[in-house]
């Protein structure tokens, strides 16, 4: 096998588990929209840190973080939360296509950040990716408790003393690197789809968040090899495949369990 | 009388240029059951969360230091997507003796290994009750803890809070709807409709006009007896006139 499929598997495969728990908590608290303006964003970050020289996933990471922040605090009353949220996603979205493609070097690569390109991986980009995804893995670890008391109702924890600003404020940081390190994985379009769907493929066979966390990480990082294989023995765009591998297992599981209810 | 575990003087709160609250004052001592009741809309959650510093307010709320508060809201979305048992619930809170303590206490200590989304509203109130007194809280704060549970289980919840109460020397802030069980149980009763209604010990305040305005002459009727103070009367607009100060 090459090497470039090896470095494909291994960095897909660890943003994929990295995804898992911290996807579970997007799923929880219903912020799959919100991840969504945040990697739309991203890739105006992309073209940003392009435009000024610095390299594209800082780029994204900064303008991820600094819009997931925002947003996360958006509620104006007359506009609902979630339709500022995808005004500002959008435009973000809309800015960062327009920056990209007036780029000339980068034009070639437009559909990458969109969809992503796996298989350009580096040795150096594997090595950023292993060193996010675990670095994101024991934040959560770490916050494990106080992120699943405001996930489960923030209002008791406030009401109780608890100062619930550094785990929200983690967890948006948390999935703004997510989408930063995804976007050469899958790209801008499809990385909220590593945060949702393996949570998603878990849930039916978890009757604990830890273990629904843990299942959600094995299905994040099995998506990856055979979302790769496939791509391989097709010759299809290697992001996509990994996200159909995603929606395969949750399709299993969803299958799965409806039978396991039927029969047992 | 003993310092107030919590104590709110003038408590206004404003959205979009309408009063939800207009200055309110409410203290809870220790051993206190104070219910605010007041019809739909009349601020009683809202009130709540503004002692709870959950909602912004304009008036000071002083808290006796250290005060420990346990708090059961009304609004307890059980999620289905989120996978929890009743004993991982309460974990996420308290140490493992305290919890089951509380459960027992509370009589569910057999829903330990179920998950929080099969129970049945009364098992949640009680569930969400034990968490709360799991803490040893000095003030329970509990808003609407009867949602969701039949007429009988109210009683028995009610005369639970005002047992819990005797046994932890804790004071209760709670908001009901049921007048029945309210009178029964509570200390002193605050009759709400974005400002002070009323209030009294709880016999004195089903007499009260203002208290007649709000729920009718039947309900205070059934309820009867109640002692009180009241310092304005209402015009036909609905404004307030104070008569004593």
């Amino acid at each position: 096998m090459d090497d470039f499929l090896w470095r494909a598997v291994l960095g897909a495969g660890l943003l994929g588990a990295a995804c898992g728990p911290i996807g579970c908590f997007v799923m929880w608290r219903r912020m799959a929209y919100l991840g969504e303006s945040v990697a739309h964003m991203g890739l105006l970050g992309a073209g940003l840190g392009l435009l000024i020289g610095i390299n594209a996933v800082v780029g994204t990471a900064a303008l991820a973080i600094v819009a997931a922040l925002v947003m996360a605090r958006a509620g104006d009353r007359t506009i609902p939360a979630g339709t500022f949220v995808g005004i500002v996603g959008h435009m973000g979205l809309a800015l960062g296509f327009i920056l990209l493609a007036t780029m000339e070097n980068v034009r070639t690569d437009l559909l990458g950040y969109l969809f992503g390109d796996v298989l350009a991986l580096s040795a150096a980009d594997v090595a950023a990716i292993a060193a996010a995804s675990f670095g994101v893995l024991a934040v959560t670890a770490l916050l494990w408790r106080p992120l699943l008391r405001n996930a489960i109702c923030g209002n008791i924890a406030a009401a109780e003393g608890e100062r619930g600003g550094l785990p929200q404020t983690a967890f948006l940081v948390l999935v703004a690197l997510l989408v930063a390190f995804g976007l050469k994985v899958v790209g801008a379009l499809l990385i909220v789809a590593l945060l949702i769907v393996p949570p998603a493929a878990a849930r039916p066979f978890a009757r604990t968040p830890e273990a629904m966390a843990a299942m959600a990480a094995l299905a994040g990082a099995l998506a990856a090899p055979i979302g790769l294989a496939l791509a391989y023995l097709t010759d299809a765009p290697a992001g996509p495949c990994i996200v159909l591998a995603a929606g395969a297992i949750f399709a299993a599981s969803a299958l799965a369990s409806r039978l396991w209810q039927a029969f047992a | 009388m003993s310092e107030p575990l919590i104590a709110a003087d003038r408590l206004s709160v404003h959205a979009g240029g309408v009063h939800i609250l207009d200055r309110v004052s409410l203290a809870v001592r220790p051993r206190e059951i104070v219910t605010l009741i007041g019809p739909n809309g009349s601020g009683k959650t809202t009130l709540l969360k503004a002692v709870l510093g959950l909602v912004r307010s304009e008036g000071t709320i002083r808290r006796r230091t250290g005060l420990k508060i346990g708090y059961v809201p009304q609004e307890f979305g059980r999620d289905p997507s989120l996978p929890m048992t009743v004993g991982g619930f309460l974990a996420l809170f308290a140490p493992v003796r305290a919890r089951e303590d509380a459960l027992t206490r509370v009589g569910v200590a057999e829903a330990r290994n179920r998950q929080l989304g099969a129970l049945s509203g009364g098992e949640l109130a009680r569930v969400l009750l034990a968490r709360a007194i799991a803490g040893r809280p000095d003030l329970l704060v509990l808003d609407e803890p009867m949602a969701g549970v039949d007429v009988a289980g109210e009683a028995a919840l009610y005369h639970l809070i005002a047992d819990i109460r005797d046994e932890f020397g804790c004071g209760v802030l709670l908001v009901s709807h049921d007048l029945h069980v309210v009178m029964a149980q509570a200390d002193r009763v605050v009759c709400l409709n974005r400002h002070v209604c009323c209030e009294g010990d709880a016999h004195a305040v089903v007499r009260d006009p203002a208290f007649l305005e709000l729920f009718g002459a039947r309900a205070a009727g059934e309820l009867a007896l109640y002692a009180h103070h009241h310092d304005h009367a209402h015009t036909p607009s609905g404004k307030t006139v104070c008569h004593d100060g």
